[in-house]
């Protein structure tokens, strides 16, 4: 095991943690809790292995739903974007131009920050979708989604910029 | 082989994200009632058009069970009508310990002759199944006949198409008693003797079986007057009245058991003597 899965290991551990006994309660402004675990999902390198960060994508999902006692929204909404990622990154940088190995490792500002949008987007609107399940609840899902979204995105572009440290080390 | 491999191989991410999305459906599914009942929803929404299409074939193949069970039911439902028309001749027939001296039994028309002046109906039950001379015969709109003549598993009716069959009928606003018989001409024109003068007639006024012969219990409603005149010389009205139902279109009938029947007719044959 090498230093880079070891860092992935213990980020997992630690954004699992950190999003069940910290994110999760937050209620800011009585409805919003950023998902700042996804973060694991961005981290993970660009041209890894994509069976096992289905499988990754999956297990977080799974950790958190378990610890929260919510459900499986976590899960499936993990699970899709873990699996829509390639296309994600591919929309977010270019489909031609040269796609970087670790998110982290790039300085192209608006790209990633497109990249995480999109990421996050997809997650939150499928998350809500799935909580609310509804179609009366469009505009709950939308709003939710929303402020949510941007939150996580907030907390996870500011919390990303400790990996580049950790990394080039 | 290979080829069911390799593309196993290449599709492995999308195998991989449909097994998983099925197995964070089924935790969605199970941990929440909300989820489970949306999600059960969803699933009716597809198969229904499925069942209904079943489902209607197999209603195709079930009509004869159904007509039968209905039949039953109608037969049922039809004493309970007799009951409750009785009311006015058997006060408190509702009430168990008071005893409705009449039973339905319901048959199926074989024959049915209506182009003659003496029509027979030939139903599918006989004494086997408990049919005697003398019965009533009614369907479901009117009065049919009366049993004629009984075999093992056939019986004959006289039809009310019969110019020899003359069925004793109140009128219902007026209460005046006639007797009922076929013009012999059209299948629902009928007319209507011995109504007496002083009786008030509107045209309209529903026919009723009248209960004063033995055959047919009370209040079946059989038609309604369509005209009637007075007759000065012989003190009688001329009516003529049009029935409900027309008595050729017939597929089952019912017949109605009067029980005391034998006892009445004893009581009448001691008073001709």
């Amino acid at each position: 095991m090498n230093q880079n899965s070891l860092s992935l290991l213990v980020s997992f551990v630690v954004l699992v943690l950190l999003q069940v006994l910290l994110f999760s309660k937050m209620h800011l402004f009585g409805f919003i809790n950023p998902m700042v675990y996804l973060l694991f999902l961005v981290i993970y390198p660009f041209k890894g292995n994509q069976t096992l960060f289905i499988l990754l994508g999956f297990s977080i999902g799974f950790s958190i739903d378990f610890l929260s006692q919510s459900g499986g929204a976590h899960t499936l909404s993990a699970l899709t974007v873990a699996y829509l990622r390639p296309f994600l990154i591919r929309n977010a940088f270019g489909v031609t131009a040269e796609i970087p190995t670790h998110f982290q490792n790039d300085n192209r500002t608006l790209n990633k920050l497109i990249f995480l949008a999109l990421l996050l987007g997809v997650h939150h609107l499928i998350y809500f979708s799935l909580v609310f399940f509804s179609w009366s609840a469009v505009f709950l899902i939308v709003k939710y989604s929303l402020f949510t979204f941007l939150f996580s995105l907030l907390l996870i572009a500011l919390t990303s910029r400790f990996y580049k440290r950790l990394n080039d080390s | 082989m290979q080829r069911i491999l390799n593309a196993l191989v290449q599709y492995r991410n999308l195998i991989l994200y449909l097994v998983l999305l099925g197995v964070s459906f089924l935790f969605l599914n199970g941990s929440s009632q909300f989820h489970q009942n949306h999600l059960e929803r969803y699933g009716l929404l597809f198969s229904q058009g499925l069942h209904d299409f079943s489902n209607s074939i197999g209603n195709y193949f079930r009509l004869k069970k159904i007509n039968e069970t209905l039949l039953a039911e109608n037969m049922k439902l039809k004493e309970r009508e007799l009951k409750s028309n009785n009311i006015p001749l058997y006060p408190s027939i509702l009430k168990t310990n008071k005893r409705f001296p009449f039973k339905v039994k319901e048959a199926n028309v074989i024959r049915n002759s209506y182009l003659n002046q003496r029509n027979y109906i030939i139903i599918d039950k006989g004494a086997v199944d408990g049919v005697k001379k003398e019965m009533a015969v009614l369907s479901n709109q009117g009065v049919v006949g009366i049993v004629n003549s009984v075999s093992d598993h056939y019986s004959s009716i006289v039809s009310i198409l019969n110019q020899d069959l003359k069925i004793n009928v109140r009128l219902k606003k007026s209460n005046a008693l006639g007797s009922l018989s076929w013009k012999g001409t059209k299948t629902t024109d009928f007319k209507i003797e011995d109504v007496v003068q002083n009786a008030q007639l509107s045209i309209g006024d529903t026919l009723l079986t009248g209960g004063m012969s033995s055959y047919f219990p009370y209040g079946i409603p059989i038609g309604k007057i369509s005209a009637f005149e007075r007759n000065a010389t012989s003190g009688y009205y001329t009516i003529s009245a049009e029935l409900f139902d027309d008595p050729s279109l017939l597929y089952y009938v019912y017949l109605i058991e009067h029980k005391d029947q034998d006892e009445i007719n004893t009581l009448t044959k001691d008073i001709n003597k």
